[in-house]
């Protein structure tokens, strides 16, 4: 539950933070558009929504992160030496067996994919004029597709 | 291959998972694991589990040929 948790704040954060920045990006783009001559003028619509959202998730993310932490700390079987994120489960020494071996499986996933992702520029290059939010999310989904690697491996050694 | 006799030993002591776990410093799904024999504890689980069963450690744990 811990886990699910952790790893759902944290695609939680990757999304919100793209959202913003997307967000941000259009406006500069149109901005940069208009200097070069290819537009004369625009108009968008600035929502708040994707900052709220951004401080919201940072707020809760943090929040979880501390309660976790002290949870992880006052339990006298957990490895604390092994606790970098909070994703990791560091409980006892198969929980940390566990992690480890989830991870690496992650981080295998995570270079075929970067693969896949870097490789797919390649078909439509004006992804970072036209189409910007394409470079922002697929890079957003890289941690996101690790993640989700991570806990479905974890999952699996759990109930193994 | 280790194999070992916890889920036989637990039940001698009449130790449920769950105290035999906070005894030995482990989650109770780590002891699921032993009974089941999918997991292959630490030196250190397997002297503190020898410990709480009075045994040496070659009595709870021993080598099965694959």
């Amino acid at each position: 539950m811990k886990m699910n948790i952790a790893v759902f704040l944290r695609i939680l954060l990757f999304i919100s933070l793209s959202l913003m920045v997307y967000d941000y990006l259009k406006l500069e783009q149109s901005f940069i558009q208009m200097e070069r001559g290819f537009i004369d003028g625009f108009s968008l619509y600035i929502s708040p929504w994707p900052g709220y959202f951004f401080v919201i998730t940072t707020i809760l993310f943090l929040f979880a992160n501390i309660v976790i932490f002290i949870i992880v700390w006052r339990n006298k079987n957990a490895d604390k030496r092994s606790f970098l994120t909070f994703e990791y489960d560091v409980s006892d020494e198969r929980a940390v067996g566990n992690t480890r071996k989830a991870v690496s499986h992650a981080f295998s996933i995570l270079l075929v994919y970067s693969l896949l992702m870097i490789g797919s520029y390649m078909y439509i290059p004006n992804y970072f004029v036209d189409h910007i939010w394409y470079p922002l999310f697929t890079t957003a989904s890289i941690p996101i597709v690790g993640l989700i690697s991570y806990l479905i491996v974890y999952k699996v050694l759990q109930y193994k | 291959m280790i194999k070992n006799r916890v889920k036989e030993l637990r039940a001698r002591f009449d130790y449920t998972q769950g105290e035999l776990a906070d005894l030995v410093g482990v989650t109770r799904q780590t002891i699921v694991a032993l009974e089941k024999g999918s997991y292959t504890p630490s030196l250190l689980l397997a002297m503190n589990l020898a410990e709480v069963f009075k045994l040496p450690i070659e009595e709870v744990f021993s080598k099965e040929e694959s």
